[in-house]
């Protein structure tokens, strides 16, 4: 008899445990966020950056209240937002490096032509 | 009746509103999402580039459509289905602008291979025309060369045409001279020949040979010259004719003519006049027949005695010429 209460008592507390989420939920969004500002997120996707600072906001908001399912969703949105200024401002990147190579071709062409004139094509 | 078609009209209204309301609102921001996933899915430029991306985007819209649950929660997955279709869309774009760096890179390359390429074959034209020059150049120097040779050459063969006639004309001279000499010689050899008999036997006799560590040594004892003279006597030539013969037995052996005198006089002037005799003696040979080339003379004045000049038998001794036979 003794064992099932306590194993009863135990389902309860795990129970209890799930339900009320710790600090580290923030960790994932936390980092994105950080990794996305790293590659350049303020300068290149300051919507997403944004966004994603904000959710991070409200999910604290939503964990003061205890509306633990509305934190999670908040914080899996200020993840993604993170991660979407993160692949942005890659791609930013490397259209600025794209532009500035087709720049610098068209440069060298103006240059062959001007030192070979016709003979450059 | 009446209530009945109040009823299955409120029933109606009923559902178009439930339409209109519910459902629709929400299949419209699926929609959307899922119009959003198409089109960046039938893009050519980017539709393959990114398909890790587009997988996950794919599930997560599929996740949205078939879930189930509270407006919040719906509206949460439609939103994470967006916000992975536009990380599948800004991966794609990125790997496209990577396909066209490279793409622009191969471009540049190819320019500046190009441009090398022209380069040197500018470099190789201008040293090709600098070849040219040179070739030209030396070309021009040969032929002033050459023409300066030939207009040399012209002037030397002009002058040696004339040198030609003048040394025929001095040859036809000479051997008219010679032949006046000759005849003058015969008449004064027939005039004098019953003397020379006598005087050429003593010279014979003068003849006298000896064998020296240069080699064999003719002596011409003192009946060449006069006392004092470097001229042959008359018949001092003829006389050499035996010695002559006695040099031409070995023609490959050069010869050397030394001039002595005795001690009186000056010794200066004896070896000046020792050297003029024995010049006198080389050029009678060399007019016998030896050639020139084997023929030195030397003066050799006082100095070596081979008699003493105490008495006038030693000083007639060393009064002498002597013609060796060198051996090497």
């Amino acid at each position: 008899m003794k064992p099932i209460l306590i194993s009863v008592l135990c389902l309860i507390l795990a129970a209890c445990a799930t339900v009320t989420p710790g600090p580290e939920i923030f960790d994932a969004a936390n980092q994105a966020i950080k990794v996305a500002e790293e590659a350049g997120g303020d300068e290149f996707a300051p919507v997403e950056m944004r966004f994603a600072r904000e959710k991070l906001a409200s999910a604290h908001k939503g964990m003061e209240k205890e509306k633990y399912e509305v934190t999670v969703y908040l914080l899996d949105e200020s993840e993604i937002n993170a991660e979407l200024a993160f692949e942005k401002s890659r791609t930013a990147q490397s259209r600025r490096k794209v532009n500035e190579l087709r720049k610098s071709n068209e440069e060298l062409e103006a240059n062959m032509h001007a030192t070979f004139g016709d003979e450059f094509k | 009746m009446k209530l009945f078609v109040t009823r299955v009209l409120l029933l109606l209204l009923l559902v178009l509103l439930s339409a209109c309301t519910a459902a629709p609102k929400k299949d419209l921001a699926l929609e959307r999402v899922r119009d959003e996933l198409d089109s960046l899915k039938s893009n050519p430029e980017l539709a393959g580039l990114a398909p890790l991306a587009l997988s996950e985007a794919e599930r997560a819209l599929r996740n949205a459509e078939l879930a189930s649950g509270d407006d919040i929660k719906r509206s949460y997955m439609v939103y994470m289905a967006d916000r992975r279709i536009q990380i599948a869309r800004t991966v794609a774009e990125r790997v496209q602008h990577e396909q066209t760096f490279n793409e622009l890179e191969s471009q540049r390359s190819e320019m500046l291979i190009k441009a090398s390429n022209l380069e040197a074959d500018q470099a190789r034209a201008e040293a090709d025309r600098a070849r040219l020059l040179v070739a030209t150049t030396t070309e021009d120097a040969q032929r002033a060369r050459e023409e300066k040779e030939q207009a040399l050459e012209k002037e030397a063969e002009s002058a040696r045409a004339a040198q030609l006639s003048a040394e025929e004309a001095d040859q036809a001279r000479r051997l008219a001279e010679s032949r006046a000499s000759e005849a003058e010689y015969a008449r004064r050899e027939a005039d004098i020949a019953s003397q020379q008999v006598t005087s050429l036997t003593r010279q014979l006799e003068n003849l006298q040979l000896r064998e020296t560590e240069s080699g064999v040594v003719v002596t011409l004892g003192d009946v060449l010259f006069s006392s004092g003279q470097a001229q042959l006597v008359e018949g001092g030539r003829s006389s050499l004719e035996e010695v002559v013969d006695l040099l031409q037995t070995e023609p490959d052996k050069k010869i050397r003519v030394e001039g002595h005198t005795d001690s009186r006089g000056d010794a200066e002037a004896n070896l000046l006049l020792s050297e003029q005799r024995a010049q006198a003696v080389r050029e009678a040979l060399i007019s016998l027949g030896v050639a020139s080339e084997r023929v030195t003379a030397l003066g050799m004045g006082e100095d070596f005695p081979i008699a003493s000049n105490e008495d006038e038998a030693g000083r007639a001794r060393n009064r002498r010429v002597d013609v060796i036979l060198l051996d090497n």
